[in-house]
């Protein structure tokens, strides 16, 4: 149970994930930012140190003098902690005091009044060097003196931590904060699932009404879903109820017939009136038989069309198979039996033993009510799809109750009584060829002549069984 | 004890007289040696003695070696220590704090951090490496019995018309230091030249007044006492004080104007062979019982500001804004920049030395 992946810590693990990189590169950010702004706030004391011990050089008869003011070294003393070094080189380049081996931070060209300044290294020391000259004219002298003064950068980079973690703490508030939101929200968007749960949990198993809850725009389609489902669960039920119903119905009236039979001829003593009796018992077994096959084959073609994946199959060679399987039924008369078909072989998605079911039923009809002498069964390219026409010579079915008798059972108890059949045999059809998109008709090519067409839309392009 | 101190005392008066080389004096461990501690320091021995018994009384097992040496000296031989790597001394003390802070600059110090040591003010300490560890004012010394109460100066200003108006009475009875050669002389002159105007003229008076100079406190402090010089400028407070409770017959005060208060510094070599010990000692130091010392027996002034029995003039809160503190850290560097210190000494030597001086 709890290996299954939540959405909630999900969406919640992906939002962290987000905010935890942003923290990254905020942090990455704000440390740079932060030493550039330290950078700039010493920089301005190290310049004005330079600048100070620049304005305490001055000429003498003979010499340039230098006289550093301790102010210059308390305004850098604000980096408490910070080494200083510093150097000042005469227009000769000797060192007028200072660390001799202090280089400059000037890279090209000669000295000029604006400071330059650069990160160094001095005695092992990561520093910041400026450097900045100061034109000095004297009785004998004149040129460029240069001021250099680097401080090492603790201090820099106390200011930087500093700011970086003040700038990473706000961040941290405002990421919590998002992430209680982020919480709260998901919380709050998942609620209507809950809802969901809710109504579908305290509804009676039996109720496969629709249901109605509110949820917003997003749950809909879930909500539609489980309504499409349960109509059809709920078809199906129905179908079965019926088909259960209706098998009942019709069993039990053969079985009623046949065990006054049974009782008749258990009281019959004349052995010739006996031998019809049991010939009347046979008929009726047999009938009991194809109606029990139908019932069987009708069920399997219902629970073929929910279960079974529709796949590429050629029609004639399956209604090639069917004839061949039905007609060698022992007849009575002579019938004559014909098959053509247009093409070699006619593709189509469908389910192999459905459809066989389907053209054996209509032969099987045809013979056995119809055709007195004619049936052919012929394959033809009809709409785009293929259509299969299964003719006969006999009387057909009056185009009255051509809508009629697709459905099951129907079909006049007259007529029930007079050829033995149980009707289920259009229905099967007509079933499965509404389960594979095409569809169950009837027609009179010509007088005295009757066919029924099954007609199967062709392969989409685009498809690869989606016809349900 | 007594005897040994006074032996002791004498010998020192003969190495002073001798003014350069460093002399060690050994303390064994009153528990049985198990460690020696090394200490290089430019302080009188007699002053800091009673440090080194308190430590020795809480750290029984350690001898401490005592070298003293003048202030250049031990900055000199610490430098020179610093750049070869290596150095006998566990731990160098001076008042010239200005050394300390160029060594630390230079990377020379080890850094200690300790409850002790940060309990001091904040500007006794720089980096952690150097650590002041008295408050000792700089102040005006007179004697007694040659200086009538109503001349007495209680500020520089008061000194300047003093030696204007009683010029004659004065003249050759005024000491001080000779910057050139004391550390400290150097440091509080060059604090008292950041007040130019007055710094100009009371060394303009000085020459006037031909200027006794000398190189130590003490000679100072036993001259004024002995009646040669009648007024002494900007000497140690603590070393005076000290002599005045030995009998010397010497008043102590505290200029109102402005008061230069230094705090002797203490720090440890980088490379310094027993420096968990020279710690120890640094943390007594700031020890409530250390400071005790400090402020009983051995420099009578410490943080807190109070004025010992007999000093005259205003107590000494740093808040008050009359103490100027010898800010141990970086400003301390230009003190001693070979350009700025080569020209002030010029300027001091011009106007004390009225003719022009063979040396130098």
């Amino acid at each position: 149970m709890s290996r299954v992946p939540s959405l909630f810590g999900r969406l919640i693990g992906l939002i962290a994930l987000v905010l935890a990189g942003g923290l990254v590169v905020l942090g990455w950010a704000s440390w740079a930012y932060a030493r550039i702004a330290a950078d700039e706030a010493y920089d301005r004391l190290l310049v004005g140190a330079a600048l100070q011990i620049a304005e305490s050089v001055s000429t003498e008869p003979g010499r340039i003098t230098v006289d550093p003011p301790i102010s210059a070294f308390e305004t850098l003393a604000m980096a408490v902690s910070d080494r200083v070094f510093y150097r000042v080189v005469d227009p000769a380049g000797e060192t007028l005091t200072g660390q001799t081996d202090l280089d400059s931070a000037r890279r090209n060209g000669g000295p000029r009044r604006e400071a330059s300044i650069s990160d160094g290294i001095y005695r092992g020391f990561p520093v910041r060097v400026a450097t900045l000259g100061r034109y000095v004219t004297g009785p004998d002298v004149a040129g460029w003196i240069e001021v250099t003064v680097a401080q090492t950068i603790a201090a820099r980079l106390d200011l930087a931590r500093d700011l970086t973690l003040k700038a990473m703490l706000l961040v941290l508030g405002v990421s919590g904060v998002a992430m209680l939101a982020v919480v709260v929200a998901v919380r709050q968007g998942l609620r209507p699932l809950g809802r969901v749960e809710a109504v579908l949990a305290a509804r009676d198993p039996k109720d496969l009404s629709p249901v109605v809850v509110e949820t917003p725009r997003e749950i809909r389609p879930l909500v539609a879903a489980i309504n499409h489902f349960l109509q059809r669960l709920a078809e199906r039920i129905a179908g079965m109820e019926r088909f259960v119903a209706d098998a009942a119905h019709q069993i039990r009236t053969p079985l009623t017939a046949l065990t006054a039979q049974v009782e008749l001829l258990s009281s019959e003593p004349r052995a010739e009136r006996r031998r019809t009796q049991i010939a009347r018992v046979r008929e009726r077994t047999d009938q009991l038989g194809r109606l029990t096959n139908q019932l069987l084959s009708h069920a399997m073609v219902i629970h073929r069309r929910e279960v079974v994946p529709l796949e590429p199959v050629d029609l004639v060679a399956i209604t090639r198979a069917a004839l061949a399987e039905t007609v060698p039924l022992s007849l009575d008369r002579e019938v004559r039996i014909g098959f053509e078909s247009a093409c070699t072989a006619m593709p189509v998605l469908g389910d192999r033993v459905s459809i066989r079911e389907a053209i054996s039923n209509l032969v099987h009809n045809a013979i056995r009510h119809g055709a007195p002498g004619h049936l052919s069964v012929s394959l033809d390219e009809e709409n785009g799809g293929y259509r299969i026409r299964i003719e006969d010579d006999g009387p057909g079915i009056p185009a009255a109750r051509w809508n009629d008798v697709v459905l099951p059972f129907v079909r006049g108890e007259e007529e029930e009584a007079r050829t033995g059949g149980s009707g289920l045999g259009l229905a099967i059809a007509a079933d499965v060829a509404a389960a594979h998109g095409g569809r169950l008709t009837f027609c009179q090519p010509a007088e005295g002549r009757f066919a029924v067409d099954l007609w199967f839309p062709p392969i989409k392009p685009d498809d690869a069984g989606e016809q349900e | 004890m007594m005897r040994a101190l006074l032996m002791l005392a004498a010998v020192l008066s003969l190495v002073r007289a001798a003014a350069s080389a460093d002399v060690t004096t050994v303390f064994p461990a009153p528990g049985g040696e198990r460690q020696v501690l090394q200490l290089y320091t430019a302080t009188d021995l007699e002053v800091f003695e009673p440090l080194i018994h308190g430590f020795q009384q809480v750290a029984p097992d350690v001898t401490i070696r005592y070298t003293e040496g003048v202030t250049n000296s031990v900055f000199e031989k610490a430098r020179v220590d610093c750049a070869a790597g290596r150095t006998e001394a566990d731990l160098v003390i001076t008042s010239s704090v200005d050394h300390l802070v160029v060594l630390a600059n230079e990377g020379c110090a080890l850094a200690h951090r300790s409850p002790e040591t940060a309990s001091a003010p904040a500007w006794t300490r720089w980096r952690d490496e150097v650590f002041g560890f008295t408050l000792e004012p700089a102040v005006i010394v007179y004697n007694r019995a040659l200086v009538p109460p109503d001349e007495v100066p209680h500020t520089r200003a008061d000194l300047i018309s003093l030696m204007r108006e009683k010029s004659e009475r004065y003249s050759g009875r005024i000491g001080s230091y000779d910057i050139g050669l004391s550390g400290i002389g150097y440091l509080f002159a060059a604090f008292d030249g950041r007040s130019a105007l007055i710094y100009g003229r009371l060394i303009e008076g000085f020459g006037r007044m031909k200027l006794v100079t000398r190189c130590c406190t003490s000679d100072l402090i036993r001259e004024i006492g002995e009646g040669k010089i009648y007024i002494g400028y900007n000497l140690l407070g603590s070393y005076a004080y000290a002599a005045r409770r030995k009998g010397a017959p010497i008043g102590i005060v505290i200029p109102r104007d402005y008061v230069l208060a230094l705090s002797r510094g203490a720090m440890i070599p980088v490379q310094a062979p027993h420096a968990a010990l020279a710690r120890r000692f640094l943390d007594f130091l700031f020890s409530p019982g250390g400071q005790k010392i400090i402020r009983e027996q051995a420099f009578f002034f410490d943080f807190s500001g109070k004025l010992p029995e007999g000093v005259e003039g205003p107590a000494l809160p740093v808040e008050a804004g009359i103490v100027r503190p010898i800010v141990i850290g970086p400003s301390l560097l230009p003190v001693q920049d070979r350009a700025k210190r080569q020209r002030f000494l010029d300027e001091w030597r011009r106007s004390i030395e009225p003719a022009p001086s063979p040396v130098q």
